[in-house]
């Protein structure tokens, strides 16, 4: 048995995991250098063992939980900012086909008849709403103003 | 906790139940909070990490299969996070700081000893490397066994256990002046 032999079992000893046999205990008796191996192994488990364990901070589920809401939040409107993206885009390639189709069906003058149309409506609509502009633009800001703070508190809250 | 209220608590978390993921944040915090502590360099982002941790497991329950114990599972989270976290705030910590070894006087008892001790038995910790530093966080943590070691880690058993023994090895051989 050498010192080698005995080195490489001195964490297992230290640690109760292995009983020393007749050799290697005879051999811990009489080796100087191996016996104080043996102590200092055993008072490296010690201190390992007794190392503080460290405990989370008093918030820390409502913390982790708060931050999980934030994240899943934070991907939701992900998700429903691509959802509008596609439908915008869906939404614009529709447009574009059928003006390509009215375009060359020979529909044009159809179509410029009822862009015609559609402009009257229109003026005649703004100057029936115009009187009541400022209320609208009012009504408006403060609707973008709840939102705006809805949108601030949810982010804060979750 | 027993392996049918793990599973019952992964399917209360599955199904959205009210509470159920409050009670697995609850129940696993102080592992997972230790680990991370003990096995960073610098413990300042433990609790960063240990949310990390949480988050992790929230988006895997749906892909939770079960074939390990939620335990295990949950080691192997932290012990990815911790391999993942060490480039980061690793820096290397000399066991012989100018204020670490500091030069007790005669009159001085054996508390202030064990306390030098301890922060050169931390300063020893630092030095392993990542891998050994989680075996040495986890084994000496109550209720970590090797076997859920080996699985949270995907090493085989007897590569757990002997990188421990190395890992002990190497820390009584930095300590070896203290601990004379």
């Amino acid at each position: 048995m050498t010192c080698d032999d005995v080195q490489n079992a001195i964490e297992l000893i230290a640690a109760g995991e292995m009983t020393p046999d007749a050799e290697t205990a005879s051999h811990l008796a009489a080796c100087r250098s191996c016996a104080a191996a043996l102590e200092a192994a055993r008072r490296v488990d010690a201190l390992l063992r007794q190392r503080p364990i460290p405990a989370p901070p008093a918030q820390f589920t409502a913390r982790t939980l708060a931050s999980i809401r934030r994240a899943r939040w934070r991907n939701e409107q992900m998700i429903d900012w691509g959802f509008n993206a596609a439908l915008a885009f869906v939404g614009v390639a529709i447009a574009i086909g059928v003006w390509i189709v009215v375009s060359r069906s020979g529909f044009t003058f159809a179509g410029n008849d009822a862009l015609q149309l559609f402009g009257a409506g229109l003026r005649t609509f703004l100057q029936r709403v115009t009187p009541a502009l400022p209320i609208y633009a009012l009504a408006t800001m403060l609707l973008i103003t709840a939102l705006g703070i809805w949108w601030w508190a949810e982010r804060d809250a979750i | 906790m027993e392996p049918d209220r793990e599973r019952e608590l992964v399917e209360r978390c599955r199904r959205g139940e009210v509470g159920a993921f409050d009670e697995l944040v609850d129940r696993y915090k102080n592992l997972v909070f230790a680990m991370i502590h003990r096995t960073l360099p610098d413990p300042s982002s433990a609790d960063d990490l240990a949310q990390d941790v949480f988050l992790r497991i929230h988006r895997g329950l749906p892909y939770f299969r079960g074939e390990a114990r939620l335990s295990t599972w949950v080691y192997r989270i932290v012990v990815n996070v911790c391999m993942q976290d060490r480039g980061r705030g690793a820096q290397s910590v000399s066991l012989d700081d100018a204020n670490a070894r500091v030069s007790t006087p005669a009159a001085a008892d054996r508390h202030a000893n064990d306390l030098e001790l301890r922060d050169r038995l931390e300063k020893a910790i630092a030095q392993l490397p990542p891998q050994q530093r989680v075996l040495i966080a986890a084994h000496y943590l109550r209720g970590v066994q090797y076997e859920e070691l080996a699985e949270a880690m995907n090493l085989p058993l007897g590569t757990v256990k002997n990188q421990l023994h190395r890992a002990k090895r190497q820390l009584r051989m930095l300590l070896e002046t203290d601990l004379k």
